[in-house]
């Protein structure tokens, strides 16, 4: 065939392109096997398409319209695909040149044909842009005459995620990051704002993404129903930073956490400060509060004066300053360190606070605080560890 | 007295470097661009490159992650700006003269002007790699990730500064090819006899002239927020970043059909050429891409869905983006109308056209999809819009160039490319797109977003980026061919005036075509001129006219070599670096930009020896 390189299809003649070409017959095998390849990958990457994050796997009512959409639009796309792409095939096929033949007719284009394939798009897609719209206001808030709302502000920072909820239940004021505790089948409203560049909120399958943007305070809203949720309470779903916002971007994840309402109650009722109960985790209190609390809130909610200290202070840019840094009062209740990238054990909590730059390159914890300023950590092993006991209320 | 006008005497020399530093020759012009674009194209390649290599397994280390930011910025800003838009400038150069019929552009010195300028913008951007402070931000760098106290080098002054110098060329190169687009057509070819590729360089001319004074004013306010203390988008001062969003795509949309209009133009002249058959709704055509080129302003939030305009916003650019499709899909009819009963010929240009075909129907279709704002809320900032731009702009602009450059080859140099290694380069290049692009729609849809520099095992992205990085092998392979092919040609027979049996007029002159390209200008009765002289011919049994025999150049007027074009590119591109280094510099820059404006303004029209 003439679209293959000759050496393969042909006589090895007229490499340097006479246009006078002979067409065999021979070849058309090798097309349907490759686009048997083509539809063979097609077929894996589709059945490849789980995951931790996937989008194809909605659990509350948020994503399942967006991905309904999507779904109906894939249809449309393949219709459209074959449609078009086979119209093609054919015609290339059809009407591939044949020795000697003659011009064909000089056909300069038909009025018809072009209102019909103006009219007919333009139909198609007025129609998907009309639901479109109509999903998009459904969407923007959550409905007020379901379950009672959970109302959430959360801050992007680099490189973490900070939940604050104003109200967790009987007016309880919580902090907390890279962890997101929900109820089940319970709307969840986000207020959503940045403390320094860029970042975006995004859980697949719960929701789309809203990015975080200093300046403006965006909002969007999901539930995790529990039907939809193929595993038992509490189940964990994996969100991530979208929107480029530094080095350590691609470290910046978080995760939800869906529980019953029983649970989430009295993880509401445990949050506080650890109790410090051992002399070891007595003297790790002292040692975080003397070299961490500058940036560390450990003892309940964020204080709004303080943490305004922190960022106006990294916004300086000055070499050691206090920095804006995730809230620990409930770490002992997490079950991730360093926004998400590595399981919370004490071995892993060890090398994070020994040397954070080997965890997650980039951090401003290495890179603003005093203890780390000589390249490495300016801390005892047993003071170390200590601090490990007092913040995880090991006994 | 003697010694003043010897400096300002024009240079005569029409050969070795000498003659290429000074020419305004329209077609070497062109053959500059094009080489230069293709170094920065291998370039671009290699950071593509590092990128696949980071990501073909989970937890990578090979690069870090500022590194990795720096990769993705230069692979997109060396790719949209000193890649796609150069080689499409180098056709505008090499093609749109010879194919209205001129015998240079409007303004050949301006013309050189703009090379020039391109490429020392291009050397000062990539001066970031010598003293490793490079641009990392992404090519869209959203503020205020670019202003202090998050960024920390000069890379992005680099890149702001590199921008507002290629921008200056862009905008001088579109200025005059709509001058000469309007004012040097051949007696006879009216607006709507000219070839498709010709308009459409003149709606990207157009698009160019507009768009380009919109990034500049946002370029201008981060060079002036990151070195002269102002605020523009500093949100701790009372800057807003999102200013800098609609900004940069108020440019940055319009600038997607600047890369993608020119290599649509060129399908269009390839396919009627392949199929013998004249273009299947030339109005339609036409008109489509006027109207891809004004909706084009109307659609640029849909880059920002995610930014939280509300559901008013969303829902408008939701519904302008929709029907953005409509022209783009009249455009693929009506090339579909043009094969329908033709007489359809594989050659290599041919292939690389129905290759833009294929692929750019995939990516259009990809873009109906993230048109809609509520599924988009999902893709942005995925895999699935990599996916979906680089079957746009590889798939689309890159094909539609490759098959450009199979087909313009032989008038350019007189040789004909291997058709041999030509197809080996397209299968290649077909299926390595393929396998590396088609993937990550999938993993898109999977929850990979852009610019992660490493992911976890437990995400499951293993597998589709490893068949990622494999296909840009494939892809490198594809370009080895190509650049075989080309130096192979070195040794082909020269080829016929006309191999192609082409409808344009370009392929009625020599090959390569003489200095003053028609010896005596053509006369246009109608569409596919050259098509229509040959067919008179044929009725008529005489033979076809070959080209006429060369004439003696000094009996043609023509613009004659000048030093003030490069002269004042390098004045221009101090000014920029200057900015970077030393102040004083950019007025040293300032400097010899005005002794270059007086020395071109003050030039005498011809040569020495010659009298006209």
């Amino acid at each position: 065939m003439g679209f293959l390189p000759s050496r393969w299809a042909g006589p090895p003649s007229n490499r340097t392109g006479n246009p006078e070409r002979s067409v065999q017959r021979r070849g058309w095998s090798r097309t349907v096997v490759f686009f048997g390849l083509l539809a063979a990958l097609f077929l894996l990457a589709v059945a490849c398409s789980t995951g931790q994050q996937s989008t194809w796997e909605a659990v509350g009512p948020v994503a399942e319209k967006q991905l309904q959409l999507f779904n109906v639009l894939l249809w449309v796309m393949v219709a459209v695909f074959v449609a078009v792409e086979g119209a093609l095939l054919y015609t290339l096929i059809r009407y591939r040149r044949r020795p000697g033949q003659p011009r064909p007719p000089q056909i300069h284009g038909h009025l018809g044909l072009e209102i019909t394939w103006t009219i007919i798009p333009t139909a198609l897609v007025l129609g998907l842009g009309i639901w479109s719209v109509f999903t998009l206001f459904e969407l923007d808030e959550p409905p007020d005459d379901g379950p009672e709302i959970l109302h959430v502000n959360v801050t992007g920072h680099q490189w973490f995620f900070e939940f604050e909820y104003p109200d967790a239940g009987g007016g309880k004021r919580i902090t907390t990051a890279n962890e997101l505790r929900i109820p089940v089948d319970r709307p969840v409203r986000l207020n959503l704002e940045s403390d320094d560049v860029l970042h975006s909120f995004w859980v697949p399958k719960l929701a789309g993404k809203v990015d975080l943007i200093p300046t403006r305070t965006n909002h969007m809203w999901f539930q995790a129903d529990r039907d939809k949720i193929d595993q038992e309470l509490p189940a964990t779903f994996f969100g991530q930073c979208a929107e480029l916002c530094g080095i350590a971007h691609a470290l910046m994840r978080f995760r939800v956490t869906v529980m019953d309402q029983v649970d989430f109650d009295s993880w509401v009722a445990a949050y506080g400060p650890p109790p410090a109960v051992t002399d070891r985790a007595k003297r790790g209190q002292q040692v975080f509060n003397v070299n961490c609390s500058l940036c560390h809130t450990i003892t309940g909610p964020d204080d709004p004066g303080l943490a305004q200290s922190r960022l106006d202070g990294f916004l300086t840019g000055a070499d050691v300053v206090p920095v804006p840094a995730p809230n620990l009062t409930d770490l002992r209740t997490r079950h991730t360190l360093a926004a998400g990238i590595t399981e919370l054990s004490v071995e892993n909590l060890k090398a994070w606070i020994k040397n954070p730059e080997d965890i997650k390159p980039g951090n401003w914890m290495s890179e603003k605080a005093i203890i780390y300023q000589s390249g490495e950590i300016n801390l005892s092993d047993d003071d170390v560890d200590a601090v490990i006991e007092y913040l995880l209320n090991l006994r | 007295m003697a010694a003043i006008t010897d400096v300002l005497a024009r240079p005569a020399s029409y050969s070795g470097v000498w003659s290429w530093i000074t020419t305004v020759d329209h077609k070497r012009i062109g053959i500059l661009y094009g080489t230069t674009a293709f170094v920065f194209m291998l370039i671009a390649g290699i950071e593509a490159g590092v990128i696949r290599a980071q990501l073909v397994t989970p937890d990578n280390d090979l690069i870090n992650p500022g590194r990795y930011n720096q990769m993705f910025t230069m692979h997109a800003t060396v790719m949209i700006f000193m890649v796609i838009m150069p080689l499409s400038a180098s056709f505008f150069n090499f093609v749109v003269p010879l194919a209205i019929g001129a015998r240079d552009v409007a303004f050949p010195r301006l013309n050189a002007l703009s090379y020039w300028i391109f490429l020392f913008g291009a050397i000062l951007m990539h001066f970031s790699f010598i003293v490793d402070q490079v641009p990392d931000a992404g090519w869209f760098s959203y503020a205020n990730l670019t202003e202090e106290p998050f960024s920390v080098n000069k890379g992005l002054d680099f890149w702001a500064l590199g921008l507002l110098v290629l921008g200056t060329s862009s905008v001088a190169a579109a200025l005059n090819f709509i001058v000469t687009i309007i004012n040097l057509r051949a007696p006879g070819m009216t607006l709507m006899r000219m070839p498709v590729f010709v308009w459409m360089t003149l709606i990207t001319s157009i698009l160019l002239v507009l768009a380009f004074p919109v990034i500049t004013v946002g370029l201008i306010e981060l060079v002036l927020d990151r070195n002269f203390g102002t605020h523009f988008f500093i949100p701790a001062a009372g800057g807003d970043p999102i200013l800098w969003q609609h900004l940069f795509w108020v440019f940055g949309h319009p600038e997607v059909y600047i890369l993608i209009l020119p290599p649509m133009g060129i399908v269009s002249e390839i396919l009627p050429t392949f199929s013998k058959k004249p273009l299947f709704g030339y109005p339609f055509i036409i008109f489509s891409g006027i109207v891809i080129g004004m909706m084009g302003w109307a659609v640029w939030s849909h880059h920002m869905f995610t930014v939280g305009l509300g559901p008013v916003a969303n829902s408008v650019f939701t519904i302008t983006t929709m029907l953005i499709a409509v022209p783009t899909g009249v455009k693929i009819f009506n090339w579909m109308g043009t094969l329908w009963k033709g007489s359809i010929e594989f050659t290599t240009p041919m292939l690389f056209a129905l290759g833009f075909i294929t692929l750019f129907i995939i990516g259009g279709l990809s873009g109906v999809s993230h048109a809609v704002s509520p599924s988009d809320f999902q893709q942005q900032d995925t895999y699935y819009v990599v996916a979906h731009l680089h079957y746009v702009l590889f798939g689309g602009s890159i094909f539609g160039i490759f098959a450009g450059i199979y087909y313009w080859y032989p008038k350019i140099t007189g040789k004909m490319l291997s058709e041999y290694w030509g197809k080996m380069t397209f299968w290649l290049m077909f299926i390595g797109m393929n396998v590396t692009f088609f993937p990550m729609h999938f993993l898109g849809m999977n929850g990979m977003p852009r610019r992660i520099y490493t992911y976890a095992e437990e995400f499951g992205w293993g597998d589709l980026n490893q068949l990622a990085s494999v296909g840009y092998v494939i892809i490198f392979i594809s370009i080895l061919t190509f650049m075989w092919g080309v130096w192979q040609s070195r040794n082909s027979r020269p080829v016929s005036h006309d191999p192609w049996d082409a409808p344009g007029l370009e392929w009625s002159i020599a090959s390569p075509p003489p200095a003053y390209n028609f010896a005596e200008l053509p006369h246009v009765e109608g569409r596919d001129q050259y098509w229509i002289t040959k067919q008179r011919a044929e009725e008529a049994g005489t033979p076809i006219r070959e080209p006429e025999a060369p004439v003696d150049p000094s009996t043609i007027h023509m613009p004659s070599p000048s030093y003030w074009p490069i002269i004042t590119a390098a004045g221009v591109g101090l000014i920029g670096g200057g900015i970077l280094v030393h102040f004083g510099l950019s007025f040293a820059g300032g400097l010899i930009t005005m002794i270059g404006v007086v020395g071109w303004a003050n030039e005498p029209a011809a040569a020495p020896q010659e009298h006209h």
